[in-house]
């Protein structure tokens, strides 16, 4: 299966900030990628980078066989919902359907109408008269409209009320059962960053994970699963562990100690109960790991291959 | 590009339109009066060279003219300088760039339109004002001074192209509006003082003429632009101040001539003084005009190459 994003050593820096260090991913076509991570880990600006809008300051971004780049027939291809959602306030969505209009190739103008239609949501009233899950949809559809082949969400969920976000990740898995180009068959990928594990577990069935502006983790869901496991044993060394396994995280308490570990191989010393985790302690794991710089050194490679070799 | 451009700014166009009515309306009722008052003139106190006291019509509407030489900032203002700050304060600009066209193009059709809409609006007061001052001018002689030159006839239109491309170059650099309205306001009233105090009486080398003190002479013809008057010596150089600062005609008064300190004018003669007038003959008018809207224009060109650099280069 070809990769729609490609990147590697992927480095963004500002002035004194480091905003993304050394980032290589892989995302295959057809995948719904969760974005996860901390606030200021980086997802922002990956998503920045994968548009255009920003130009990387090391390393390199292949998008849909291209470098992100200003050029029409890149632009067309993308699709592109920027965080806190913005939308020219005092137009309405049937201006902004015009707009679409008049800057897209191929601009499907039918389907925000329909899609809006279908939730109620005015299109003859300023976008800023809108609530923010209404808007939200507004933007999404308008998003879906240029038909691209690759779908960028920057924390779509972030203002939406548990119903809303309910109602836009429905609308964003029956987009990707459509291809952007309109020929049937889940050619769209879709990469989207949020903070909400629990919401997008059910939609997503990839993860990139960063932190401390570096990557975590990035692979498909499955995998990612099966990688990881919870050890909960008495309190002792856990050397032994470390030579077979990566310890992403160790809390330990005076009687027992838990291990989230990565890696396939068994863990033989009968001490240890062996749990399998779901995606959101595995994520946050990784989060709350006491340096994610260091551990992100070696890691990054060998979990790039993760998402290379799919 | 056109008809999304025209989309965000057709209040706003409008809002100018009714503005511009508005104006008209007042300069047409005071300026036909004026005319006619003029006419009328010319048939009466003009001949035995009597007008002394003619008035043209209220001193509000003066003001009100006067007023005017605001109105190629109003464009760049309002219009420039948030042309691309709001669009990158609000997030907007994600918006617009992740479509299908470039920036460059976005901002060139954009930025197009802004400096047509800058040049027509300035350019249609403009000739309001020119149709306006006719009498006036005629009767004062003042088409060349700071105050007319200023609002009439080409120069407002390269005044208000030169502020919308500061407005779009502010906004494009700051990023915020309210600071890139700032800029612009200080920017414009700056590069606008700077160029007609210093720059303007030297387009061109000025003319001097020289006069006896002692007679009462006319100046040159028309409407000329003043740059330098005064009193020089035989050798060229004004009079060194003599004892007790005395002065003459806004000169100091030679030490030689301190005596005749009641009449100095015979006494500076006989050695040799005499007044000068430097200036811009009337007839240089249009060279004028053009020269300082070529200034602007140039300074316009320079400012949207680096917007367009800035932007070329910079992360949305």
């Amino acid at each position: 299966m070809t990769a729609v994003i490609e990147t590697s050593g992927l480095s963004k820096r500002y002035r004194r900030v480091t905003a993304l260090s050394d980032c290589t991913i892989s995302v295959p076509e057809g995948r719904i990628s969760a974005l996860v991570g901390p606030n200021g880990a980086g997802k922002t600006t990956l998503l920045r980078l994968l548009t255009g809008l920003a130009a990387p300051t090391a390393g390199r971004a292949v998008v849909l066989g291209g470098t992100p780049r200003q050029d029409p027939a890149y632009l067309a291809e993308i699709g592109f919902l920027a965080q806190d959602i913005p939308l020219y306030r005092r137009l309405t969505a049937q201006e902004h359907v015009g707009i679409g209009a008049h800057l897209n190739p191929r601009w499907d103008g039918e389907s925000v109408r329909a899609r809006l239609g279908g939730l109620k949501i005015p299109l003859d009233r300023p976008v800023g008269t809108l609530s923010g899950g209404q808007r939200a949809q507004v933007a999404l559809a308008l998003t879906l409209a240029k038909r691209p082949r690759l779908l960028l969400l920057d924390e779509p969920l972030a203002a939406l009320d548990p119903l809303a976000r309910r109602n836009f990740l429905a609308t964003l898995a029956e987009a990707a059962t459509v291809r952007g180009d309109g020929e049937a068959g889940g050619g769209l990928t879709i990469m989207l960053s949020s903070h909400l594990i629990a919401d997008i577990e059910r939609v997503c069935d990839h993860l990139i994970l960063l932190a401390a502006s570096r990557l975590q983790l990035c692979g498909d869901v499955e995998k990612v699963l099966a990688e990881h496991r919870i050890l909960v044993g008495p309190r002792k060394d856990t050397t032994a562990i470390a030579r077979t396994h990566a310890i992403i995280r160790e809390d330990t308490t005076p009687r027992q100690t838990t291990l989230l570990i990565r890696g396939s191989g068994p863990v033989i010393d009968p001490a240890w109960a062996v749990e399998e985790p779901n995606l959101e302690e595995i994520v946050l794991g990784y989060m709350s790991q006491d340096d994610p710089v260091r551990r992100a050194g070696p890691e990054a490679a060998r979990l790039s291959a993760v998402g290379g070799d799919q | 590009m056109t008809w999304v451009t025209w989309r965000q700014y057709r209040y706003q166009g409008a809002l100018a339109a009714a503005l511009f009515a508005a104006l008209a309306v007042v300069l047409l009722i005071s300026g036909l009066h004026a005319a006619q008052v003029w006419q009328s003139a010319l048939a009466g106190c003009m001949k035995g060279n009597a007008c002394g006291n003619l008035s043209l019509g209220s001193s509000a509407f003066t003001t009100l003219i006067v007023a005017t030489s605001a109105v190629p900032l109003l464009p760049g203002l309002f219009w420039g300088a948030p042309a691309l700050a709001h669009e990158l304060e609000t997030g907007t600009i994600q918006f617009a760039w992740t479509q299908s066209v470039t920036r460059r193009h976005w901002l060139a059709v954009r930025t197009g339109w802004l400096l047509l809409a800058a040049a027509v609006i300035a350019g249609a007061v403009s000739a309001l004002v020119t149709w306006w001052s006719g009498p006036d001018n005629a009767l004062l002689a003042d088409a060349f001074q700071a105050n007319r030159f200023d609002i009439t006839d080409i120069v407002p239109a390269g005044y208000a192209i030169f502020a919308m491309a500061l407005g779009v170059c502010a906004g494009a650099l700051l990023r915020r509006t309210l600071p890139a309205m700032a800029v612009t306001l200080a920017g414009f009233v700056a590069m606008r003082a700077l160029i007609a105090q210093w720059l303007r009486p030297h387009y061109m080398t000025p003319v001097t003429v020289y006069y006896k003190l002692t007679a009462n002479v006319a100046g040159p013809t028309g409407s000329y632009l003043s740059v330098n008057q005064g009193v020089v010596g035989p050798n060229g150089a004004p009079p060194a101040a003599g004892l007790g600062n005395y002065t003459f005609n806004g000169s100091p008064v030679p030490a030689v001539c301190q005596k005749a300190i009641q009449n100095p004018a015979p006494c500076m003669t006989a050695h040799g003084y005499r007044a000068y007038l430097t200036y811009q003959p009337a007839s240089r008018f249009w060279a004028f005009q053009g020269i300082e809207t070529g200034i602007f224009v140039v300074l316009a060109a320079a400012l949207l190459g680096v917007t367009f650099w800035v932007l070329r280069r910079r992360d949305a």
